[in-house]
């Protein structure tokens, strides 16, 4: 079977092998192709709410298995099916985060093994660390925002589905999250 | 809560921001826009990727359809030890879903408590006599009644044989003085009531298509056995066409007469009903306290015996108490006649054939096409009726239960955000 390769919209390179067709049933295959367009967003959205990559793991694996056994409850009027499988994934890891009552903080975070090494980037690396520092200035419910809308690349809309808000509201939380961050990484003191 | 805020610069920093997320570049010549979207792309690129390894194990489980692993737990069975016993069904089953229960529970509540409407629910408020009769004025035992002359008569054209539901010789009578009560679901006296007697009786004409008559006939009968009455005598008359009518006495507990006459009037088409109640409490009082003085006498006239001082004087309490017994023997049959004409009400349903099905009587607009959608209306009108009771209860339990739900849901989010802190 072969593979494809697909580039992921940011810095970093994401490789993403494509799921194959199921020939059983073409639920499943468009269960597969939405595992195929949200896996690497989930992850990073789970990842930078649990902080620790066998959780992230654990609780991606465990949302997408109850995407997929719940599957026939999604109704298209309740929001996309991006939003929906974020709502199973953020439902996971708090339930995860509740169980294991971590509150995880950047600072906690384990080395990212896909990230390029100092002495390739020095001036990149930098403004990571810049931009580190100020998202742990922001609380774990801006957070999630930010972990939503730029890991997980929800839009307003999606993003207003999952949180249980309205649109304009989560524009404007968004909003008031993204110059609160702004403003931190001017001042990292 | 607070309004959102909706100003110009913040529709354009999402809007860079959207930007910027969807091209993966910096596209505005605005020095703040093009900040947010270096910012933008700084926390895109903090996203964390997944590993090949973990890419590639959870894509073969998506192939796969997520296998459940065979973990069949078994139950627990704390006194049984029973190792070989296998129970594959059992501990494949799931608990349903809470709504599902609570769907479930629901509507099982509503039913019952429909059916229990529909049932003892009698709409129309209880009358005097009714109530009276609920109160409690009444003898010390329950017992089934016996039917006076319980013998039925059947007619065939101008003979008439007999058939009937006669009560039972089980049910007949057991001691003289004792007037029978009827089952009316409370027991005992109330004290400081008012205690009133009323006699009660009822007539109702119905009509039927001949063919249907036989029918009617015995649901008289078993209504009047739901109702825990009895018939006291009933005659069906038959001629050439078959059944043509027949008359029924009925005896019906006093406080469901009038659930029991709305019934019969559903059994056929009613052409004339009328009720009527007479007071019969001074009757019934006066008997009684008569009642009482002879047995006073009687008792003061044994102990007189006992005393007597010759035989002349024994011999003359003697015939003073054999009046006495005939006294009391009057008395106590007045007392329970009034008892059984105040306990149960008497119940005439005549029944005839409607024009031109075998029949009798006055022309039937409720025959042909007229009737059957007359019929088909009544039907509908029932099935309305059933379907606002259930509604009736259904509705306020669905509001709660769904108000349940959405609190549980409530509650359930804010628990689970409360670890976001």
């Amino acid at each position: 079977m072969e593979s494809a390769r697909r580039r992921s919209r940011g810095v970093n390179e994401t490789i993403v092998e494509a799921v194959p067709t199921l020939a059983h049933s073409s639920e499943s295959e468009t269960f597969a192709s939405l595992y195929e367009r949200t896996f690497p967003r989930v992850y990073a959205y789970v990842a930078s709410l649990v902080r620790d990559r066998a959780v992230a793991e654990d609780v991606t694996s465990q949302a997408f298995e109850r995407a997929y056994r719940r599957r026939r409850t999604y109704r298209a009027g309740r929001g996309t099916r991006e939003a929906w499988v974020f709502g199973i994934a953020r439902n996971a890891a708090l339930d995860e985060l509740r169980r294991r009552r971590r509150r995880a903080t950047l600072e906690a975070d384990p080395e990212d093994l896909s990230a390029p090494s100092p002495g390739d980037l020095a001036e990149l690396s930098l403004r990571r660390e810049t931009v580190r520092s100020a998202l742990g200035t922001l609380e774990d419910r801006e957070r999630e925002l930010v972990a939503l809308k730029f890991m997980g690349g929800l839009s307003n809309a999606e993003i207003a589905r999952v949180l249980g808000l309205s649109e304009s509201n989560a524009g404007t939380k968004l909003h008031r999250t993204i110059t609160k961050l702004r403003e931190a990484c001017h001042d990292p003191a | 809560m607070t309004q959102p805020e909706h100003t110009p610069t913040m529709h354009a920093e999402l809007r860079a921001i959207d930007e910027a997320l969807a091209t993966g570049t910096i596209t505005s010549e605005d020095a703040l826009e093009r900040e947010l979207q270096e910012l933008t792309l700084a926390l895109q690129a903090e996203g964390r990727k997944p590993s090949r390894e973990f890419g590639a194990d959870l894509r073969t489980r998506v192939q796969a359809g997520f296998p459940r692993e065979r973990r069949l737990r078994r139950p627990h069975l704390p006194s049984l030890h029973l190792p070989s016993l296998r129970l594959p069904l059992l501990w494949k089953l799931r608990r349903p879903p809470l709504p599902v229960m609570g769907g479930v529970a629901s509507a099982l509540v509503a039913i019952a408590i429909a059916v229990s409407l529909s049932d003892g629910g009698d709409p129309s408020p209880p009358s005097d006599g009714d109530a009276a009769s609920e109160r409690g004025v009444i003898g010390p035992e329950g017992e089934r009644p016996s039917a006076p002359g319980g013998a039925g008569e059947r007619q065939s054209g101008k003979a008439a044989d007999t058939a009937a539901s006669a009560p039972e010789p089980a049910q007949r009578m057991q001691a003289p003085d004792i007037a029978p009560e009827p089952p009316t679901g409370r027991t005992g006296f109330a004290p400081g009531a008012r205690e009133r007697r009323i006699e009660r009786s009822a007539s109702l004409t119905l009509a039927a298509p001949g063919d249907r008559l036989d029918r009617v006939a015995e649901g008289i009968v078993r209504l009047t056995d739901r109702h825990e009455g009895f018939v006291l005598r009933s005659a069906l008359s038959t001629g050439d066409e078959g059944t043509t009518g027949g008359d029924f006495e009925l005896r019906i507990p006093a406080p469901r007469l009038q659930r029991a006459i709305t019934e019969l009037s559903k059994l056929a088409d009613v052409r004339t009903r009328t009720q009527s109640g007479q007071d019969v409490t001074p009757e019934f009082v006066s008997a009684q306290e008569r009642l009482e003085g002879a047995r006073a006498e009687r008792r003061s006239l044994l102990r007189r015996l006992e005393r007597a001082p010759n035989d002349a004087a024994a011999e003359a309490i003697r015939r003073r108490l054999d009046l006495n017994a005939g006294e009391v023997r009057g008395l106590r049959g007045r007392v329970r006649d009034l008892r059984m004409r105040t306990n149960y009400a008497n119940v005439t349903v005549t029944l005839q054939a409607r024009d031109g099905d075998g029949g009798s009587t006055s022309p039937d607009p409720g025959d042909g096409l007229g009737g059957a959608v007359k019929d088909a209306l009544e039907s509908l009108s029932d099935s309305v009726e059933i379907a606002i009771r259930v509604l009736g209860v259904i509705l306020p339990l669905g509001l709660l239960t769904g108000a349940a739900v959405l609190g549980t849901r409530a509650v359930r989010r804010r628990r689970r955000e409360a670890a976001l802190g």
